[in-house]
């Protein structure tokens, strides 16, 4: 569906995207993953072809992002960052607008907008102000207005990005079914537990996809489990560990600590002959597997010495 | 997907732009408001350009027949409104409230008598530069009369030898002194604008200013506004090209502002009884005018990249346009330099081809430049701002 081969983008002096190569496959959910900056909307403007791309080529279904990108906008649709729908019209005329903008015949709108209205849930909110919805209400009208000329692809920036938990849940819901109903989709994203549920991850950071893969086998680049120990009061310790030589990194998890070292086993042993740290106390300790946010962490951190060399980008 | 046409694209960003400014009522109510408010503005506020009911003091210090003779002439001329003050009448124009004294000096009845006429002394304010040269002409024009009334006198009671002597000149040489004698006439006849109304003059100025002013900022704001909520990059993703959306919002303010000229012309002709001739040509030169507007106003949305930018730059543009533009006083005053500047703004072309076609009836030979103007300048700004925009997309 998706090719980008060393995709650049260079704003003046800095890289926003740095030789980006990739693939999405017909009927996948790509999560994008990476902190602010990491280049992931750049990279999703290029592929909408909104953005000009300073090298490097893309194209999807085999049309090029840049050159064919007039002949490939009917091909996706597109939720931006940022709300950017019109407030002053209704649900209904951002709808029927963006239809037009589509050249979708006012029939099969006639016949398209209610399905997606109570695919939405939003038939109740019809003629209200776009501006006037929730939060997460826009979201879904912007869903839907992405969705108008039934495309085969979604590109969403961030879709879930400030919303609460239950509207989150209901867009992924959605997400999974147009999955099902044989949609790719690309999402960006920096909520772990939303890259769990994609079928393909990829991290970007400093405008550089580090890896690609599927969740499970991210999860499995690691070469052991993680060590996690209990001591109190938690925020002295996690302090005092991650200053310790051997140890990368060191994350508060669930009031657990959670210990990034390659020395993992020895620490445990010493720390269990003898702990270190007097200004807190010893509970106890257990081995964790690694989970998306670890994952993520070590990628960002650079905790290299921990991961299996076989994560490295596959294109 | 491709069955629909372009045009369908275009009527629908049109009607969408439609929705917009009938939701945001602000922007409404300035379109029905203006067209009304400014005619009836400058229709009354500027009605009485030919001056009348000054102010002024008469100081007579000469009490003699003479004097009395002028300042009966004076009283009967209504471009002054006499105001009383006590003696004796110095030259505080504040303090008496009056805008001008004329003063009769002291022996001035014998002066004349003497063939060494005293000036009349006119004081004038001059912080108002239109009221002392109204002042100084009427005021010439009666003394002109008084001295052809007694001129006469002094003819009539010449001695009869005199007159004898008189005849016996060549009759070319008696003509030329009679000439001489008399106060030699003008009679002016005003053509092109014979009501001489400020409001038939400044007809075409009104629909500049309106038209500068909603025109050309609503189309500069329409496009930043998209650019600074986003929606211009959600438009951009969808099967519309760059051109549809800018004709499509073009469209809107293309039929918003032939709204505003009617509206403007309606109130003119039907209130103030403007008479507008040759419709044809004077439409065809309000068309031109506003398609420049809204070039002009396409550009300014392409130089900015925010709406602050955009009536920024708006600001300036229109700060000058007004008082160089000719569409509220005439252009003759200004030096030469800056006539040159004042060639290049669009209203200036649009308010002189609008009066030589209604007031002149000028060919086409008089208004092919200024109609070309408006043309080229159309033009010129839509290049400007296509290739602008698309150098914003790279």
């Amino acid at each position: 569906m998706i090719e980008l081969h060393e995709l650049r983008k260079v704003y003046g002096p800095t890289t926003a995207a740095d030789g980006v190569s990739m693939q999405v496959k017909t009927g996948e959910i790509f999560g994008f993953l990476g902190a602010n900056g990491a280049g992931k909307t750049t990279t999703i403007r290029m592929i909408c072809g909104l953005t000009r791309p300073t090298s490097g080529r893309g194209t999807i279904n085999g049309l090029d992002i840049w050159r064919d990108r007039h002949r490939i906008r009917t091909q996706f649709g597109y939720v931006a960052q940022k709300f950017s729908l019109y407030g002053d019209l209704s649900v209904v005329e951002n709808l029927r607008f963006f239809g037009g903008a589509y050249r979708i015949a006012p029939s099969i709108l006639d016949e398209r907008i209610p399905r997606l209205l109570a695919q939405m849930d939003l038939e109740a909110h019809r003629d209200k102000k776009a501006g006037h919805l929730s939060g997460g209400m826009k979201q879904l009208l912007a869903l839907a207005c992405a969705l108008i000329h039934d495309p085969p692809l979604l590109l969403l920036d961030e879709p879930t990005a400030g919303l609460d938990p239950v509207h989150r849940q209901q867009l992924w819901n959605l997400l999974y079914d147009l999955g099902t109903a044989g949609k790719t989709i690309v999402v960006t994203t920096h909520y772990m537990d939303e890259a769990e549920r994609c079928t393909q991850v990829g991290f970007l950071q400093k405008g550089r996809l580090l890896a690609q893969s599927p969740p499970r086998i991210l999860r499995n680049s690691f070469r052991d489990q993680l060590l996690e120990v209990h001591c109190e009061p938690a925020m002295t310790a996690l302090a005092a560990i991650r200053k310790h030589p051997a140890v990368l990194g060191a994350a508060l998890r669930s009031g657990h600590i959670r210990v990034y070292s390659e020395h993992a086993p020895t620490l445990l042993a010493d720390w269990q002959n003898e702990w270190p740290f007097a200004d807190c106390t010893w509970h106890g300790f257990q081995w964790i597997e690694p989970d998306m946010e670890d994952v993520f962490s070590a990628y960002s951190q650079g905790y290299d010495a921990l991961l299996k060399p076989i994560s490295s980008p596959t294109v | 997907m491709k069955s629909a046409t372009s045009l369908s694209a275009i009527a629908s960003v049109a009607y969408k732009e439609m929705l917009h400014i009938w939701r945001d009522r602000r922007v409404l109510v300035l379109i029905l408001i203006l067209p009304p408010f400014f005619t009836l503005l400058f229709g009354y506020a500027f009605a009485g350009m030919s001056m009348s009911k000054i102010p002024t003091v008469l100081d007579d210090l000469d009490h003699t027949p003479d004097s009395a003779k002028l300042v009966e002439k004076l009283k009967a001329d209504d471009t002054f409104a006499w105001k009383d003050a006590p003696a004796p009448i110095g030259n505080d124009l504040l303090a008496m409230k009056a805008a001008a004294v004329i003063r009769i000096p002291a022996g001035w009845g014998d002066s004349l008598k003497k063939g060494h006429p005293l000036p009349v002394e006119l004081i004038a304010d001059g912080s108002d530069t239109n009221t002392e040269p109204v002042l100084e002409g009427v005021l010439k024009k009666t003394l002109g009369d008084v001295q052809v009334d007694r001129e006469q006198d002094v003819i009539d009671a010449l001695p009869d030898d005199v007159m004898d002597l008189a005849q016996k000149l060549p009759e070319s040489l008696r003509n030329q002194f009679a000439t001489l004698l008399d106060q030699w006439p003008v009679q002016s006849t005003i053509l092109y604008n014979p009501k001489l109304r400020f409001i038939d003059y400044v007809t075409p100025g009104i629909i500049g200013l309106i038209l500068q002013l909603l025109t050309v900022t609503l189309m500069a704001l329409t496009i930043t506004r998209e650019r600074d909520t986003g929606t211009f990059s959600q438009l951009m993703v969808t099967a519309l090209r760059q051109h549809e959306i800018i004709l499509g919002k073009m469209l809107t303010y293309l039929l918003i502002s032939i709204f505003l000229i009617l509206t403007t012309i309606a109130v003119a002709g039907l209130h103030f009884q403007v008479v507008f001739h040759h419709p044809g040509i004077l439409s065809l030169t309000c068309f031109l005018f506003l398609l420049s507007s809204l070039a002009l106003g396409l550009l300014l949305s392409a130089i900015s990249q925010t709406q602050t930018q955009a009536i920024q730059f708006a600001v300036f543009y229109l700060l000058p346009v007004f008082p160089l533009s000719g569409a509220f006083a005439s252009l003759d005053q200004l030096p030469g330099g800056v006539r040159f500047v004042s060639e290049l703004f669009p209203l200036t072309h649009f308010c002189r081809a609008f009066r030589l076609i209604n007031f002149q009836s000028a060919g086409w030979n008089y208004l092919a430049g200024d109609l070309a103007f408006l043309l080229v300048s159309t033009a010129a700004c839509c290049g400007i701002a296509a290739l602008l925009l698309k150098r914003a997309q790279d």
